[in-house]
């Protein structure tokens, strides 16, 4: 009971990070010993201990770094290609009325085609290079994009919109102070959502296609029976995904930290 | 921090477009590199044991000495490496018999122009086997009957010699149930009888081996003695404006498949440089042999299987597709 008092009234106290380590050790310290009590066999889930001398191996490697490298620019330029076309795009269809009806529904059509589905035509027309990665990775993080700067221009107070329309101001500067700030944490979430789909697109392409990078790493330990290896490079690609939502999330709570204050004061 | 957001954005526009436009340079200049007397072409290659000739061959200089500089793509298997070559984003690719003849039999515009890999040709120590778990009561191919083979393709090369094996041992391979399963994961699932029997290649193989299973059948050895089993192609178009290099690449490799075929050891070495086969396996793996040159007529046998079997719509044209 004693114990209870201080959960419950300082939730706040017991900081995330915590809780959220003290769940990952949980994790690791089960993927030791299911295999070590051979309720999987080893042979093809190493326990984590194994895992993690092999992640030492692969950092010791200089074409694990290069391999590393290629995956995050395929990242980041996918993600940066994506983010800018969505919010152009975006606000483009959003703003002209014509522009949003005669798209509705092609853009209902084309979201739900799965990246990975445009595979052979990424290799025909590039090979297993960077810009295979690029095709899927932008087309698949796009619409997360798009999606949700349509959704925040919809947002916009129609009252304000007015009241900049009968203060003169132009469409540029109405975008700009009107639109944008109300459109921002739609765009903020949008960005975060495809932080994380660049990143998954990324790696599959590569695992798929064989272009160079953490991906195309797996595959090659895959195919070689190396299934520490394997596992290590998977947790590798686990971990830059929480450095990846991490880092949105906090890109997020800069780019808000206006934004949240003031809505809370609208709230109360 | 809205200009900066707008910056960023515009900036990686252009470095994206510039890094396209720097590599379509690459690309243009890989067609016509040959100043200096060295031509750079791009082969596209699955990271497994069979390539291993040109990565030595590429370390000992054969393909040097020809004026060749290899540019060798990992790809994930045929599925990526048909459509690079034919699209020109590589200029030679390795791939199985039986894809390039379905290639060819679907007009696809392939060349063959050299040998990759070929079967040891002797049962029971070649680096593909039909194999069963320790244990099993499946002795024969005939066995297979109404049980689940795993195999890498449905429909490719090793299907057909599942097939040929069930065939020769008097079993019905229509009678047999194919699953498709990648080679990495066949061990685990025929140790754990998600499936009867699988036809493994190395190094999958030795893994398999070292769990005790059983091979039943060498099923690569059963199409026919010394089976080709993968060439490296070209497309069409490519050979007939860059005879010159092809030539020189049929020559290199020639070279590099010789000195493959008698340095086990350099070739053992030289695998732990483009995979992750743990030393332990990669010393048990079944080498493959390199003969020189393609046999046609073990390649004549795959095809009327593959024939038997449905695999072309109409019959490849081998006149065509061969050197």
């Amino acid at each position: 009971m004693k114990r209870r008092q201080p959960h419950a009234g300082g939730a706040a106290r017991v900081p995330n990070a915590v809780l959220g380590a003290a769940g990952l050790a949980a994790f690791l310290a089960l993927g030791e010993v299911v295999p070590r009590l051979g309720i999987v066999k080893e042979r093809y889930f190493p326990p984590t201990s194994r895992i993690a001398g092999a992640l030492v191996d692969e950092i010791g490697e200089r074409a694990f770094w290069t391999d590393l490298g290629d995956t995050l620019t395929g990242w980041a330029l996918g993600l940066a290609i994506a983010v800018g076309a969505g919010i152009v795009a975006g606000v483009t269809v959003s703003v002209v009325p014509y522009l949003r009806e005669a798209t509705a529904s092609t853009i209902e059509f084309l979201r739900p085609i799965p990246s990975v589905a445009l595979i052979p035509l990424a290799v025909l027309l590039y090979g297993t290079e960077l810009r295979s990665v690029l095709l899927l990775v932008v087309y698949a993080s796009f619409w997360q994009v798009l999606v949700q700067v349509m959704y925040g221009v919809r947002d916009v107070d129609p009252v304000a919109e007015e009241t900049a329309r009968s203060y003169g101001l132009g469409t540029w500067a109405r975008v700009r102070h009107v639109l944008w700030p109300t459109a921002l944490p739609y765009v903020m979430t949008g960005v975060r959502l495809a932080a994380a789909v660049a990143l998954i697109l990324t790696v599959t392409a590569e695992l798929v296609i064989g272009a160079p990078g953490l991906g195309a790493r797996i595959a090659v330990a895959q195919a070689s029976q190396a299934v520490p290896e394997m596992y290590a490079l998977i947790v590798v690609t686990g971990l830059l995904g929480l450095l990846i939502n991490v880092g949105a999330r906090s890109v997020e709570r800069h780019a808000l930290a206006w934004h949240q204050s003031v809505r809370g004061e609208v709230a109360v | 921090m809205r200009r900066l957001l707008a910056g960023i954005a515009v900036g990686t526009f252009l470095v994206a477009a510039s890094a396209c436009g720097s590599s379509d340079g690459g690309g243009a200049s890989d067609k016509n590199a040959s100043s200096g007397g060295t031509t750079t072409v791009k082969l596209g290659v699955i990271p497994i044991v069979d390539v291993a000739p040109v990565y030595l061959g590429q370390k000992k200089g054969f393909y040097a000495k020809h004026g060749l500089k290899l540019s060798l793509t990992t790809a994930q298997g045929g599925a990526a490496i048909v459509p690079g070559v034919v699209s020109g984003q590589f200029q030679f690719g390795f791939s199985n018999m039986t894809s390039l003849m379905v290639a060819q039999s679907n007009n696809v515009p392939v060349r063959a122009i050299a040998n990759g890999v070929a079967s040891t040709g002797v049962t029971g120590k070649d680096f593909g086997a039909i194999t069963v778990k320790k244990g099993s009561a499946i002795s024969s191919p005939k066995q297979l009957e109404g049980k689940k083979v795993a195999v890498n393709t449905l429909k490719n090369i090793n299907e057909t010699a599942v097939r040929e094996s069930v065939r020769k041992a008097g079993g019905d391979p229509a009678k047999v149930k194919f699953v498709e399963l990648a080679f990495d994961q066949m061990p685990a699932a025929l140790d754990s009888g998600q499936i009867d029997a699988a036809m493994v290649v190395e190094p999958a193989l030795a893994t398999v081996r070292s769990q005790g299973a059983t091979e039943i059948a060498s099923s690569l050895v059963d199409v026919a003695k010394d089976l080709t089993v993968a060439m490296y192609f070209t497309s069409n178009q490519y050979a007939q404006q860059h005879p010159d290099t092809v030539k020189k690449f049929q020559a290199a490799t020639a070279e590099s498949l010789a000195y493959a075929d008698t340095h086990p050891d350099e070739v053992r070495a030289i695998v732990t440089t483009y995979t992750k086969i743990p030393a332990a396996v990669l010393a048990k793996v079944t080498l493959p042999k390199w003969p020189a040159g393609a046999n046609r007529a073990s390649i004549e046998a795959l095809e009327q299987l593959g024939q038997q079997d449905g695999l072309f719509k109409t019959a490849p044209d081998l006149d065509k597709l061969l050197p």
